[in-house]
């Protein structure tokens, strides 16, 4: 057991090294995804802090806790990008064939299928999501306590393996119907569009399915409420504790739907 | 003693039923039907360990389905698979250490890597002790000729070579069976015939048993002893390619160029199956009528200008075989 994840590991390092360099290949394609990226979500902060320059604050959260609802949840998301983005490229894997070989290795396909790409381009949203969360803290006149650093870095974590595990989970149905890429663009994309804002200003049932059904809630909204003290809301604080245990669970919920999913494989063509 | 067992094996797909028309369309967005598909319809057989097998068909007869379960890629829908003592789909991992894998139409190898790296990537995968990944790798470079494009990325390389590189790369954890589905397509004469020797030296050197799907009946001819046909999911024949040549190769083909037209030629087990100008294609049967005698028939009534003897060719035969969609018992 233990030398079969060793073996996966390495395997798994070894591809990404190859993944980067593959990437590094086309130089001005690489300079010019991290920047792209980073400027798309800079606009999303401006468009933000214009709009909230005529309105003061939106249901009580301010620019600078925007800001920084906003850079935790790009800081996890572009982890996330880094090891989980290509799995919306899966049902491209299937109708390729390129699933195919993934299943006569003596490694599991899932381990492959993240071990295809490292992507170096989520260097940008990364960045800027640090920026982001650096200047909303010191605007902010934060002082965390090492408890609230360790808080902060679950919510990186768990905030990751659940948006890993909605990319997972939308691959998977994939072997049941081949297509997927559109299922991630009008799930995911609304969702996370979602997260920029105080989850509070939605509808209530909106408030419920994003916490209990699939827990985006748990990526910034429930932490930030912890992290930045805000009591007066309709979620108690203590929600935002639970976003690594949430993150573990839901990730592991997707995986093994995943791997039912795997069952059903229909290899495309001849 | 038999290392691949399958007992009525089956595998059915669902197709969604494509509606005529914009209303149709819209109408199977919401209500959908589906056709059930046997692609694979109760096959049995057993391969002995260190045969020679060519599994042939034509399109969409089920090969390639079934080379995908006994691979574990596809999960049957009922019946039994046995490669050598593993369920495939149930124990994927331990299934790919003892098996080999060339798909024709695609590469196993990594796209954007050096060849060799394809190659180092596989000896850690399969963990492939260190010298004996070394003894592979002189002998596939010196039989396979890859050094002329060890260093170059997958993507680059020629059909020929990277079929080369996908052989190689099949066999370096020495499996004790190698599926190869297409080996051939696409190359040429002399890289067909070099891909033929490497596969007959590892069946014989190496005691590998192959199992062999192709379009090409020559690889057939030329590598196996022994022929499973399948056609519409079902078993059609199996057993030596001797035998069938002996059993459907009775009817043979005479060419005839005539001074005119055959105007009316009845003759017990003869028929004019085409004509171009004055050039004749008469087949008969060698058991109601000699060629001899058939020849003699013809110079006696008409004036022969040119004359010859086409020998059945495997193709024709597997061909009438389809055609007739018997399945047949030869024993």
């Amino acid at each position: 057991m233990f030398e079969s994840c060793l073996r996966g590991l390495k395997f798994y390092f070894y591809m990404v090294g190859v993944s980067i360099k593959t990437q590094l290949q086309y130089r001005y394609a690489f300079v010019m995804n991290i920047l792209g990226w980073a400027m798309t979500y800079a606009g999303t902060a401006i468009t933000m802090w214009v709009m909230l320059y005529s309105f003061q604050t939106i249901r009580g959260w301010m620019f600078w806790e925007l800001l920084f609802l906003f850079g935790l949840s790009v800081l996890s998301w572009s982890i996330c990008i880094i090891f989980f983005f290509h799995f919306r490229n899966m049902d491209e894997y299937i109708v390729e064939g390129t699933f195919d070989r993934f299943l006569v290795r003596p490694i599991h396909p899932f381990l492959h299928v993240v071990a295809l790409k490292f992507d170096v381009g989520a260097f940008g949203q990364l960045l800027f999501s640090i920026v982001a969360l650096i200047i909303a803290y010191v605007q902010l006149g934060l002082n965390w306590q090492f408890s609230q650093w360790l808080i902060f870095l679950g919510a990186v974590i768990g905030g990751t393996l659940i948006q890993g595990g909605m990319l997972v989970l939308i691959s998977g149905v994939a072997f049941w119907t081949t297509r997927s890429e559109r299922l991630f663009w009008t799930l995911m994309w609304p969702a996370k569009n979602l997260m920029n804002y105080p989850l509070t200003i939605f509808p209530r049932v909106i408030q419920l399915l994003v916490t209990f059904v699939l827990p985006f809630a748990f990526v910034n909204f429930l932490p930030a409420l912890l992290l930045l003290g805000k009591t007066k809301e309709s979620f108690a604080p203590y929600w935002g504790f639970f976003t690594l245990p949430v993150g573990i669970i839901f990730f592991t919920i997707c995986l093994k739907f995943w791997t039912i999913g795997l069952n059903h494989y229909k290899s495309a063509g001849s | 003693m038999s290392i691949i067992e399958v007992k009525h094996l089956y595998k059915e797909f669902k197709i969604p039923k494509r509606q005529e028309g914009l209303a149709g369309a819209l109408r199977s967005l919401f209500h959908r039907q589906y056709l059930t598909k046997l692609a694979v319809n109760d096959i049995s057989f057993s391969i002995d360990s260190g045969e020679m097998v060519g599994y042939i068909g034509p399109n969409g007869a089920g090969k390639s389905t079934t080379i995908k379960m006994l691979t574990g890629i596809l999960v049957p829908s009922s019946g039994d698979i046995r490669v050598n003592g593993l369920i495939p789909y149930k124990e994927r991992q331990r299934n790919a250490r003892q098996i080999g894998v060339v798909f024709g139409q695609r590469s196993q190898l990594w796209w954007d890597l050096p060849t060799i790296e394809s190659f180092e990537l596989l000896k850690q995968v399969f963990q492939i002790p260190a010298d004996r990944y070394r003894q592979n790798m002189v002998r596939f470079r010196k039989i396979l000729d890859l050094d002329e494009f060890l260093h170059t990325p997958v993507r680059q390389l020629s059909l020929g070579q990277r079929m080369r590189a996908d052989i190689a790369a099949a066999l370096l954890h020495d499996p004790k069976i190698i599926f190869l589905d297409e080996p051939t397509i696409g190359l040429d004469v002399v890289a067909k015939e070099r891909m033929r020797s490497f596969i007959r030296e590892i069946n014989q050197d190496r005691g590998v048993t192959v199992i062999l799907t192709t379009h090409d009946m020559s690889d057939i001819e030329k590598l196996c002893q022994r022929m499973i046909l399948i056609d519409n999911g079902q078993v059609m024949y199996d057993g030596e390619l001797a035998k069938i040549k002996e059993t459907f190769g009775k009817t043979r083909i005479l060419i005839v160029d005539l001074e005119e037209d055959i105007v009316d030629f009845s003759l017990a087990g003869v028929e004019v199956i085409k004509q171009e100008g004055n050039r004749h294609w008469l087949k008969f049967n060698r058991d109601t009528i000699t060629a001899s005698q058939l020849i003699s028939r013809i110079s006696e009534n008409y004036n022969v200008r040119d004359i010859s003897i086409q020998d059945p060719e495997i193709e024709v035969l597997i061909r009438n075989i389809y055609e007739n969609t018997l399945p047949l018992i030869i024993d």
